[in-house]
């Protein structure tokens, strides 16, 4: 019920102080609402295909304008790309690449991973029609990017598996002009596992994906499975929008699988399943014309050289020339040349191959300049031919070359980013290796510091044990002497005593009574001034016996003498240095069942503070006092001499021990201390 | 005719015969024809006790009770061979002259011997020797004011200590502390301390402490 409460409270908290800063920046917040709606308003005027392509360019400039005046924040990468979108649709490319550019940098200083990787992509596509290197660095950088998303797991993959997949049917493609069918291939399927893990199926690239592996596989010879590949092709477009599109494509590429078979009937069949769909291929001349062009090459490789060929053949030419398919003119006009070859009619051959040889150089398509300058060579003169032979073999080089430079490039853009991430690899195991070694050698260090510290220690505990030791020894020895000096003196007192009481006492008490006895008798007037002295002398006998009484007295030896011991060292400590002293011990504390340790310590505690006295503190008198309270002893040392400033003295070796050797007792000590007023050492000591 | 009297005074100091010597060969010659002997110490002092018991014993005995023991161990002192004396001579007079004035003393003497004389050297005068011997000749019995105080200091009190508690209140009056007690009084520390107990009850002041207890002996003369 209180944790309950408690959560309630928190989160109104929380509600407030959201609300509130909600409310400060209020101002700020409404004027990015109104820029967004700005950009949006553009952006969908810009979608209205009915305005002029002016009118486009401007609303876009306009969005951008804007955009570039909102804070940095992934919504604004987002329009950026959107942006740069618009003018890639409206073939604006330069603008297309500085947006995309744009977003790059601006991805970079977010650390926005999935947009930076987005901006690469953009931007492989910029150059992926005139610079295949640059198109392969930026397509690859982006792989990198996704690749490491995936490892990481930070987002779902499905956000930008359809980013990824363009990316990889880029380079795949990329691949595929170089002639690197495998790693084409390879990319290819990399491509399609993505498109199949997004989200967005609508604008699937599934059917170019596979249209590229039947390509590819029909490069690579394995015909079957390029027939497999365009088949799937097909079907995977299958109630899209693009349907038609794929099935005429596919079904094309199937005719040219087979043509390249030498199955011309299949290839025929198969072309002309393509050609049915006219409705679609009206509105699409350059592929009417390449279908038309593609049936009338079959027919004619199937060997059917009839006027009806020819005818389809320019056809296929005459909608070529009128839409100025140049690169399909030079496939035509090759096509032309060969079947003008095959029936002998030189002339027109050589025109045709002239034809393409030149529309060739102009579009610079190497494959078909090659085939030109190929059969250009078989048709012409021996001296002609010889030339256009060597143009080929030339051209074959360079073809060959530039191929393999493109290759190359490739290999080594990625080996170099290949590279970067083995180099970070090694420095990161580098680092790690160097952290390893600190860490062990702090360990090992800090291993060798303990170990030095416990020997310290033990060796310190030793010496203090020794130091013990000795101090019971000492203290053992000084008692013991103590003792015996006692022993000696009582022994003495003891046989004065009797000494007194029985020979000196019994003798006098015989003269007296002799004396008394004689005076008694004698009768010369002089009695009464004898019985004074005999009275006397009974007052002098009185006297001994006290002092025999009293010295027959037994001290008590142990308790007092540690107090005699005491009383000694003050004694002769004082008399050396000339200082008066009073000693008091106070009668209840049980010296003799107070262990010896005890006694010892407070013996050293005596000396030490005596030490300090007559050594600093020039005092005159001193007051020494042992008082026993509630079970506790209290040494009190007290001198009127000039005294210390206790913060300043505390260090000394001399209070030091007294404070440890009071803290073995866990006693308690005090040292109370003026300028001019004297020190008051007090020690408390539990029994 | 003189009555004759045998004597035997037993004392470590000459000075001491003599000075008794001196009293009683004074006027009593004239009555009496006293025969003294002297022994110094308790062999000596037995054998002649002894010898007389078989051929004439002596009248009257002078004991002192602090003397040198004898040579087998068996007489440490006065008292004992007052004892023996008293066997071997059942009608000798038996006079003890000592030093000793203490309480506890006086009482086992008069207990133990129950003495025809009982004198205190410290206050004899040779008169009061004379007064005490020819009361002691006719038979009466004398003892010194002392002993006699301590006899009245008997009497008042209802009860009487025995010789332990007696000698436990003379050693503690003497400054000796409980514990060290059993080194003087031959009784563990847990029964002196329950005879302390017991006479602080007698004096009806239990739970006094130690100086309390010393005060109220005093008063009551046990001390």
């Amino acid at each position: 019920m209180k944790f309950l409460f408690r959560k309630i409270f928190i989160f109104s908290f929380f509600y407030l102080v959201s609300c509130s800063t909600k409310n400060s920046d209020n101002s700020s917040y409404e004027v990015n609402e109104l820029k967004f709606n700005l950009i949006n308003e553009d952006l969908s005027k810009f979608n209205d295909r009915s305005r002029s392509i002016n009118d486009r360019k401007d609303d876009l400039k306009k969005a951008y304008g804007v955009i570039s005046t909102l804070p940095n924040s992934k919504l604004k990468i987002e329009k950026l790309h959107e942006t740069s979108i618009g003018y890639y649709s409206l073939k604006d490319y330069e603008s297309y690449k500085q947006l995309s550019r744009k977003a790059l940098e601006l991805s970079k200083v977010l650390f926005d991973s999935i947009e930076m990787a987005k901006s690469y992509g953009f931007l492989g596509i910029y150059y992926r029609n005139n610079e295949l290197d640059s198109a392969y660095t930026n397509f690859n950088e982006a792989d990198k990017i996704y690749l490491s998303l995936d490892k990481s797991k930070s987002y779902n993959s499905s956000e930008y598996a359809y980013n990824h997949g363009k990316v990889l049917i880029d380079l795949a493609k990329l691949s595929r002009k170089v002639k690197d069918y495998t790693k084409s291939e390879d990319l290819t399927i990399r491509a399609i596992k993505k498109f199949e893990l997004a989200d967005n199926k609508e604008e699937s690239y599934i059917p170019l994906s596979y249209s590229n592996l039947g390509t590819v596989a029909k490069l690579l010879g394995r015909y079957d499975d390029a027939v497999y590949y365009h088949l799937k092709s097909i079907e995977y477009a299958k109630n899209t929008k693009k349907e038609t599109l794929y099935a005429v494509l596919g079904n094309n590429n199937i005719g040219t699988v087979y043509k390249s078979q030498e199955k011309y009937k299949e290839a025929k069949e198969y072309y002309n399943k393509a050609l049915q769909y006219k409705d679609f291929l009206v509105k699409r001349p350059k592929r009417h014309a390449l279908l038309l062009d593609n049936l009338a090459y079959a027919n004619f490789l199937s060997g059917d050289k009839r006027k009806s060929v020819e005818e389809l053949f320019y056809k296929a030419l005459r909608k070529r020339d009128s839409i100025n398919d140049q690169v399909g003119i030079v496939t035509n006009s090759l096509h032309l040349a060969e079947y003008y070859k095959s029936i002998e009619n030189d002339s027109l051959a050589n025109l045709f191959a002239e034809k393409a040889k030149n529309t060739a150089l102009q579009v610079k398509t190497n494959e078909e300049l090659l085939r030109s300058y190929q059969l250009l060579s078989e048709i012409s003169d021996s001296k002609t031919g010889l030339n256009y032979a060597k143009s080929y073999i030339k051209l074959n080089d360079s073809i060959v070359k530039e191929e393999r430079k493109f290759r190359n490039k490739f290999a080594r853009i990625k080996f170099e980013t290949d590279e970067i991430a083995q180099q970070n690899l090694q420095i990161s195991r580098e680092n790690e290796i160097l952290v390893i070694a600190i860490l062990g050698l702090t360990a090992l260090f800090l291993l060798g510091y303990i170990i030095f510290r416990q020997q310290q220690s033990n060796k310190e505990l030793v010496f203090a044990q020794t130091q013990q030791e000795a101090n019971q020894e000492i203290y053992r020895l000084l008692l013991n002497q103590q003792i015996k000096l006692e022993e000696g003196r009582q022994l003495e007192q003891k046989r004065m005593s009797e000494e007194l009481h029985d020979g000196v006492l019994g003798r006098l008490f015989g003269v007296r009574l002799s004396l008394d006895g004689i005076n008694q008798r004698a009768n010369d007037g002089f009695t009464e001034a004898r019985n004074k002295y005999i009275d006397e002398l009974k007052s002098i006998e009185k006297e001994i016996r006290l002092i025999s009484h009293d010295l027959g007295t037994e001290a008590l030896p142990s308790d007092v003498a540690y107090i005699d011991a005491v009383e000694s060292l003050i004694s002769d400590l004082c008399d050396v240095n000339d200082i008066n002293f009073e000693f008091n011990n106070d009668e209840n504390i049980d010296w003799e069942h107070i262990d010896d340790q005890k006694k010892v310590n407070l013996f050293r505690i005596l000396q030490e503070s005596l030490q300090n006295i007559f050594k600093h503190a020039n005092a005159k008198s001193i007051k020494i006092n042992f008082d026993y309270i509630e079970d506790k002893i209290n040494l009190t040392i007290l001198d009127d001499g000039i005294g210390f400033k206790s913060e300043k003295v505390k260090k000394g070796i001399g209070l030091k021990n007294i404070t440890s050797r009071v803290s073995q007792m866990s006693g308690v000590v005090q040292f109370l201390s003026n300028k001019d007023s004297g020190t008051i050492v007090s020690v408390s000591v539990p029994t | 005719m003189k009555k004759k009297l045998k004597v035997l005074m037993i004392d470590d100091h000459p000075m001491i015969i003599e000075g008794y010597k001196n009293t009683l060969l004074g006027e009593n010659q004239k009555e009496y024809q006293i025969k003294i002997d002297i022994a110094s110490n308790c062999d000596d002092a037995y054998d002649r006790i002894l010898k007389s018991s078989q051929s004439t014993p002596y009248d009257m005995l002078f004991v002192d009770i602090k003397l040198p023991p004898s040579s087998d161990g068996t007489i440490t002192s006065g008292e004992d061979l007052a004892k023996h004396a008293k066997e071997l001579l059942p009608k000798a007079k038996i006079i003890i002259l000592t030093m000793h004035r203490e309480d506890h003393r006086i009482h086992n003497i008069l207990k133990n011997i129950n003495p025809t004389g009982f004198l205190i050297k410290s206050d004899l005068t040779s008169s009061e020797l004379l007064l005490a011997f020819n009361n002691i000749v006719k038979g009466k019995a004398y003892y010194s004011a002392t002993v006699n105080d301590h006899f009245r200091k008997m009497m008042t009190n209802k009860f009487s200590l025995d010789e332990k508690n007696l000698k436990i209140l003379y050693h503690l009056s003497r400054g000796v502390k409980t514990k060290n007690l059993p080194n003087y009084v031959s009784l563990s520390l847990s029964a002196i301390e329950k005879r302390k107990n017991q006479i602080k009850e007698m004096f009806s002041i239990a739970k006094a402490d130690d100086q309390k207890l010393l005060e109220e002996a005093r008063k009551r003369g046990f001390i």
